[in-house]
């Protein structure tokens, strides 16, 4: 199971909800679409445009559901013919990321969700006491970010 | 407003020893009606116990056995019956000590039941 990360507290609770929910693709990312760590990707071009597109949907669906019900929705849910896909949100001290899932018939979205509740749950309580604040992204130095962050998933320097 | 499985649920949930009965979808795991004991967490045994029913029952067709009919899991502290019918499952948990044949009989009856 190759999975790899730009934070090492992310991957003991990504690693339990890959192998208790026995999902295809997982994703960590920060919400302006930077990645933080990722399982079954063997591309970076495929993480990069996974975590644009997660980000983007994220933002859209979160503006979507405050115009409906006044505040973000929590999930979303694609159900394609062979895989389906969720996106949600997780919350931890230090900031919010998004959490982008795909599986197949090996797994359900009732699994994908149980699992996802634990997993919020155990990152939340991994995530280390802010020492450092995340830096806001700039313009420019958000594609540096991005480029670090791929490198040291993929093993580029 | 009750929904049409709710009468089948509260049936099964007077049986003695039952904690929880719901009607699940067997494809997302997700609870489509349930009647809980407090503390019951429904989300949880949905998703299990979905999963469960469909690998037995793709198992039980792997294996050239037929139909799959009934599951049931047997644990240190409580029992999981599961029935299906189509793309619905009924899922009963109960109490190690709880009368499974009439339980069965109930469940198997109910799921015939379901559209």
């Amino acid at each position: 199971m190759s999975i790899t990360t730009v934070e090492t507290w992310v991957e003991p609770p990504l690693r339990k909800f890959v192998e208790e929910a026995r999902t295809v693709l997982a994703l960590l990312l920060h919400p302006s679409g930077q990645v933080v760590a990722q399982f079954g990707f063997v591309r970076a071009v495929d993480v990069m445009s996974a975590c644009a597109l997660a980000a983007a949907i994220h933002a859209s669906a979160g503006e979507l559901g405050k115009q409906l019900e006044g505040k973000a929705f929590r999930g979303l849910h694609h159900p394609g013919r062979e895989r389906q896909l969720y996106l949600a949100e997780a919350a931890t001290q230090r900031g919010n990321f998004i959490f982008l899932t795909v599986f197949d018939q090996e797994s359900s979205l009732g699994l994908v969700r149980l699992y996802f509740d634990e997993f919020c749950k155990n990152l939340a309580a991994a995530a280390p006491a802010e020492a450092r604040r995340a830096e806001p992204v700039i313009e420019e130095s958000f594609e540096g970010e991005l480029n670090r962050n791929l490198a040291a998933l993929f093993g580029r320097g | 407003m009750s929904s049409p499985f709710a009468t089948a649920l509260a049936a099964l949930t007077r049986q003695r020893g039952v904690r929880a009965s719901l009607v699940v979808d067997e494809n997302d795991g997700i609870v489509v009606d349930s009647n809980l004991q407090i503390g019951q967490d429904g989300d949880r045994v949905a998703a299990l116990a979905a999963s469960l029913y469909r690998k037995a029952r793709l198992s039980a067709r792997a294996a050239r056995l037929g139909t799959a009919t009934f599951m049931q899991l047997e644990a240190e502290r409580g029992r999981i019956c599961a029935a299906g019918h189509n793309d619905l499952v009924l899922v009963v948990v109960a109490d190690p000590a709880a009368n499974i044949g009439m339980i069965r009989v109930e469940m198997i009856k109910a799921a015939g039941a379901l559209p």
